[in-house]
């Protein structure tokens, strides 16, 4: 039966478990005919990146696991001349090594940089969805076992339904088809922090607005003064902010093409 | 496509944890290996693969209509998976090495520690060589000249433990003299807190029992002070304080993070981060007290009756005491909040349920005079109700530690407490001057006779059994005979001790005095005693035996400890330890020890927060080289001194086998397992104790009735001016008898306010890194390849990241990925640049531990180990711990001619083969590499 992978974004706390186990498994491991050996260092077959935005003393970071997608359109296998790549049942897509030469073609057809050349073994490479340990009654691909969140995971697409729908893939414009499905990645912020300069005190529950396009969010500042737009499509907003008692104050077209912080606000008295 | 089934390479499979912590810690992970005994995979322990998951009564916190309950495996943290690469590490010392040119019969070349390379020698002539030097010791000074270093942390090992190995050979000697290990993980705590609460042994709230699943149900505000779920807890317990931290936000939990940095926690949980400058933490605390107090937004009935000497520290707030109100903009200036913010958190943490967690961190544990901000805490929490539903001071890891009823409700139906063989950190005794004298002793057999006498003698106590892991046997165990037998301490304790945080002082100096500190947990009443080095009739330090090799790397001023280490006073240092780094370069012989992996043991799952057990844990593979464990390590240099004291030192020779079997008995919950699932499964699951919640939550009972259930205080309450520091130091300006904001003092001048800012503008903040357990696991090439771990510079060397904020980064015109040196009056210390949005701009941030690699080795490191430049002094005159955080820097960006020129000075340095994906490694330091 077919799989795929999920992420839920919102849980994963960074940890790295998920490279660091891929490399556990195939560093100095071979596991001929499903992979050779991954080099020590300088291959990433599962990659946490880490996504940093805003600036002090609002800063997120969200942390996405990109693998090989395991596409339904796999390019890699559509570009590459000695049928190095086949699909089983379960939907993972294999670079047979014994065949490959390390001619690339499959890596420069792939966009997400999921396939990786050894020099030394005069190969391409990639991630296997751990076959050699599902072929051999292990349950799980090594980087979803040890992740510690449950944020990725490897489950049976029918099962998987309630996660797929709504979720989006890595650079869908590829039209690949790609069998790793994410939730909850965060869109851009808009926040800041609203004060009364002549009282130096935070104002609670100013009204503040973001509008792009006709279309307006609306948040309380909280008990810190603080405001935040969150998961805003990119785009640039014009944000106001009104509090009783004082002048309303104006931002606008504030790009959210990235986070945005728009500092300690200082309203003033009517 | 039909491929066959393959070798997967799982012939073996055992159980290991790292422990990290020590005995106490860690969680099981199934290691697989091989026929030919190569380690293949690390992963996760799955309890439904060798026990009924659903009969072992798996917790569960059950709170506003959502449930917490474990996950059926073990959650391993990053040191656990790359554990094969601490193994395998080009870094490991594979033979008995001599300095080149350290000749025991000649010329010791001390002047050439940290630069001379090494020779690989066999063991016959390394455990001769340290047999010879040890009987020379003590026929020449008296053992009291050995100084055995030998405290946390390494691989909690129970058969042959990491550390204490020595302390046995050395007292069946005669003695030494011991590193007492200061209060590292809790300084501000012990010196502090403790005299505001209690809290015994270690200064944290106690009793902390149960206090998570309470917050979970009744508290609305966490304020994470310094503390990060993400970091600290992971080589103690795993992955469980991430998943109580996403549950808990995900109920409704307000977050509130105080941190100069923005730390891996905060930075995807945070609600709000105060970025604050480090160790100014007191002076917010203060204008907090100072906003409840004129609003009268604080518990005044149960200040009232819970608590004493509150009024001349209400006035010192108001400035009825020193004139001078300690408001939100008076600590606006110190701490860099915003006035507006430090209001805002006031009355948030005011109007809300509010328990403050902590994590091994921050300046509570780290700074100079940490005792203020420690027990502005704790008085904190006591003006909102301490001890009721929701009000605590909860910790995110060592769960399990200090307090009868755990933190988190996994707690067996019996508490483990697993034998080791090994005496750690002991005191001296100092009611046995007589046994001092006889231990002018020439022969094995006189000791023996001394030894016969002091059993005669009242047993000797053992302050606690707590810390440090030093094991004090149950009441079940000790009516096992063989096994009372086994782990019987030795009847000589060390002569003399010396604190880990003066250990430079105590070489370099003609004596030294401190006060506390006589034990490594000892309750509050021994910080009013005073000791010196050298006691009298005691010799001074000149032979150093080490299993804790990370003094530069983890401790106060470490380019100290290099010239001490140099010293000609020091004629021999033995360093016993599985990987070439650190107070390595500075030893004369170094013993190999195989790791945890490469040996037969027993361990247990005190930490990990899922259910705990007690697991065999067979050798996963073949030790490497030539190591041996560290028990053996040591019998090899016994059996060098003479057979009788080899079999003293084994208790007998008694089979590995034999011991396993015996800790097991005596583990405190073999009588649980029924289905002898110990020996069937080799792991050994404790049953949840279904009722544990029952117990009270934290101080629940005292702030019911603080009369019925009293604090440890001398008055019984909540001390905000304290009985002990009133009756013993009530001129103390750095630990007044009410806690107070220290600007500087004789001992440390470290703040912005400094005239030192001129020249050293920033404060360097060092913290327990995230992908480093202390100093343990710098050379794991796969972590290395994050960034926060390691930066490769322009050179291709991969340095240490010294975090700096773009602002500050770009007035000193210095880039992402640049070489930096970072440097004050103690030395240089080079780092590659991180600049991040995630640090308050006045900060260079650096995680500690990473390797010394010497290139002056007395003032210039390039390995970025931090600590070799942290203040020298303690953290205050009457507290005696260290001051490795919040203190002041210069940094520059390394130009090209300054590196050229540094590498046509010390071409030697750079020789040194450095491995492309581990660094420092063993080849680089061994002659003819």
């Amino acid at each position: 039966m077919p799989k795929v992978f999920t992420v839920d974004v919102a849980k994963c706390n960074g940890c790295y478990n998920c490279q660091l186990a891929c490399k556990d498994e195939h560093s100095g491991n071979d596991w001929t005919p499903y992979a050779k050996p991954q080099p020590d260092i300088g291959q990433f077959w599962v990659k946490l990146q880490e996504n940093v935005g805003g600036t002090i003393p609002k800063v997120k970071i969200h942390y996405i696991p990109y693998l090989c997608n395991h596409c339904e359109k796999a390019a890699c296998m559509e570009a590459c001349g000695r049928g190095c790549f086949y699909r089983r049942d379960d939907g993972l897509v294999i670079l047979a090594p014994e065949k490959c030469d390390g001619c690339g073609k499959c890596m420069k057809a792939c966009p997400y940089h999921a396939i990786f050349k050894n020099d030394e073994l005069k190969i391409c490479q990639k991630c296997t969805g751990c076959a050699h340990l599902l072929d051999n009654g292990y349950k799980l691909p090594r980087c979803v076992e040890a992740c510690p969140t449950d944020c990725l995971q490897f489950v049976e697409e029918a099962d998987a339904q309630a996660f797929i729908v709504g979720s989006t893939v890595n650079m869908p414009e590829t039209g690949l088809r790609p069998r790793v499905f994410y939730r909850n990645i965060p869109g851009k912020f808009i926040a800041g922090t609203v004060y009364d300069p002549v009282e130096k005190e935070v104002i609670i529950g100013a009204r503040c607005r973001a509008t792009n396009g006709g279309k307006t969010v609306e948040v309380l500042s909280d008990e810190y003064g603080d405001f935040w737009f969150k998961d805003l499509a990119m785009g640039k907003y014009d944000v106001v902010i009104e509090a009783k008692g004082y002048e309303y104050k104006t931002f606008d077209a504030v790009d959210a093409t990235i986070d945005v912080n728009l500092g300690d606000i200082a309203m003033d008295r009517v | 496509m039909v491929v066959k089934p393959i070798d997967i390479k799982a012939d073996k499979r055992v159980f290991k944890a790292a422990s990290l912590m020590g005995p106490r810690s860690g969680l099981p992970t199934v290691v697989e290996s091989d026929k030919d005994g190569n380690l293949t995979r690390i992963r996760p322990m799955h309890y439904r693969d060798y026990v009924d998951w659903d009969s072992k009564n798996p917790w569960k916190i059950e709170a506003r209509g959502k449930t917490l309950t474990p996950p059926d495996r073990t959650l391993p943290g990053v040191y656990y998976m790359s554990y094969k690469k601490r193994v395998y590490s080009e870094n490991r010392v594979r033979w008995p090495l001599k300095r080149v040119d350290w000749d025991p019969k000649g010329e010791r070349n001390p002047q050439n520690r940290g630069k001379s390379p090494y020779v690989r020698i066999s063991w016959d002539e390394a455990a001769q060589i340290v047999a010879d030097e040890l009987l020379r010791m003590r026929d020449t000074y008296g053992m009291s000249a050995v100084l055995s270093q030998a405290d946390m942390h390494g691989e909690g090992k129970h058969v042959a433990p990491s550390h204490g190995c020595a302390n046995r050979l050395l007292s069946l000697l005669g003695g030494y003299t011991s590193q007492m290990r200061n209060q590292d993980s809790w300084e501000g705590y012990s010196w502090g807190s403790k005299n505001v609460w209690g809290g015994e042994p270690v200064g944290e709230m106690q009793p902390s029992g149960n206090v998570w699943p309470d917050i979970a149900k009744h508290s609305e505000l966490l304020l994470f002070w310094a503390a990060d779920p993400e970091t600290t807890p992971v080589g103690f317990d795993g992955y469980m304080s991430s998943r109580l931290n996403q549950w808990l936000k995900s109920i409704g939990l307000k977050y509130v993070y105080v941190d100069p940095a923005l730390n891996y926690s905060a930075c995807y949980m945070a609600d709000k981060w105060i970025p604050i400058l480090p160790n100014t933490d007191a002076a917010m605390f203060l204008a907090i007290a100072y906003v409840w107090l004129t609003e009268d937004t604080y518990d005044k009935e149960y200040v009232k009756t819970h608590a004493v000497g509150y009024e001349p520290f209400f006035d010192y707030v108001l400035g009825k005491e020193d004139g001078e109100s300690k408001t939100p903009a008076w600590a606006s200036e110190k701490c860099g909040v915003p006035e507006w913010t430090i209001k805002a958190v006031a009355r948030d943490w005011a109007s809300k349920i509010t328990s403050l967690t902590i994590g091994n961190g921050g300046p509570g544990i780290r700074g100079a005079f940490s005792t203020e901000p420690a027990r502005l805490q704790s008085i904190l929490l006591g003006m909102q109700g301490l001890g009721k539903p929701g009000v605590h001071q909860a910790k995110w890891l060592e769960w399990n530690l200090h307090t009868p009823v755990y933190q988190m409700p996994y707690q067996g139906e019996a508490v483990i407490n697993l034998p080791h063989r090994a005496e750690l950190v002991r005191p001296y005794d100092s009611s046995r001057e007589w046994l001092a004298k006889s231990l002018e002793v020439h022969s094995p057999e006189r000791t023996d006779e001394a030894a016969k006498e002091a059993k005669s003698d009242e047993p000797f106590k053992i302050q606690d059994d707590i810390g440090q892991g030093r094991y004090k046997l149950s009441e079940v165990a000790s009516t096992i005979e063989e096994l009372a037998e086994l782990c019987k301490i030795t009847d000589i304790p060390p002569q003399q001790s010396v604190p880990r945080c003066m250990v430079h002082d105590a070489i370099l100096k003609d004596s030294i005095e401190w006060w506390g500190l006589y034990s490594f947990c000892g309750p509050a009443e021994q910080q009013w005693t005073k000791h010196v080095f050298p006691r009298p009739g005691h010799s001074r330090l000149h032979m150093i035996w080490t299993d804790a090799p990370c003094n530069v790397t983890c401790w106060n001023d470490g380019f100290n400890f290099v010239k001490a280490y140099r010293s000609p006073e020091i004629e021999c240092i033995v360093a016993q330890h599985p990987w070439m780094e650190n107070d390595c370069y500075l030893a004369d012989i170094i013993l190999p020890v195989a790791t945890k992996f490469e040996m037969d043991d027993i361990c247990d799952d005190a930490g990990g927060g899922t259910l705990t057990s007690v697991f065999r844990e067979y050798p996963a593979c073949p030790p490497i080289g030539e190591s041996l464990n560290d028990f053996d390590c040591v019998a090899t240099v016994a059996r060098k001194i003479s057979e009788d004291v080899f079999m003293a030192y084994t208790g007998n020779d008694k089979a590995v086998e034999r011991v396993i079997e015996l800790f097991w008995q005596g583990s405190g919950v073999a009588h649980l397992d029924t289905e002898d699932e110990f020996h069937k499964k080799d792991i050994f699951v404790v049953p949840g104790d279904t009722r544990i919640q029952e117990a009270p939550a934290g101080l629940a009972e005292f702030a019911g009735n603080p009369d019925e259930h009293p604090l440890s205080t001398p008055t019984g309450k909540l001390e905000f001016t304290s009985t002990g520091l009133l009756e013993h130091f009530p001129n103390d300006e750095e630990r007044p008898p009410f806690p107070k904001w220290i600007e500087k003092s004789d001992l440390h001048d470290e703040r912005l306010s400094s005239p030192r800012v001129k020249d050293y503008p920033y404060l360097c903040m060092s913290n327990h890194g995230r992908w480093r357990f202390h100093a343990n696991l710098d050379d794991v090439t796969w972590s290395r390849e994050i960034e926060t771990m390691k930066i490769r510079a322009k050179d291709g060397y991969q340095y240490e990241p010294a975090w700096m904020h773009p602002a500050a980064a770009k007035e000193r015109g210095i880039a992402h990925g640049d070489i930096v040196k970072v440097y004050n009056e103690r030395g240089t210390v080079l780092c590659a640049a991180y600049l991040t949005e995630r640090l308050i701009p006045q900060v260079i941030y650096v995680d500690h531990g990473s390797r010394f690699d010497p290139i002056d080795v007395e003032t210039l490191d390039r390995g970025g180990a931090i600590n070799l430049i942290t203040p020298h002094n303690n953290i205050s005159k009457h507290a005696t711990g260290m001051v490795v955080s919040g203190f002041l820097v210069g940094i520059d960006k390394v130009t090209d001619e300054e590196m050229a020129g540094w590498k046509a000075k010390y071409p030697e340095a750079f020789a040194r083969k450095i491995d492309e994906a581990c660094g420092v490694c063993l080849d680089g330091w061994l002659i003819d590499s």
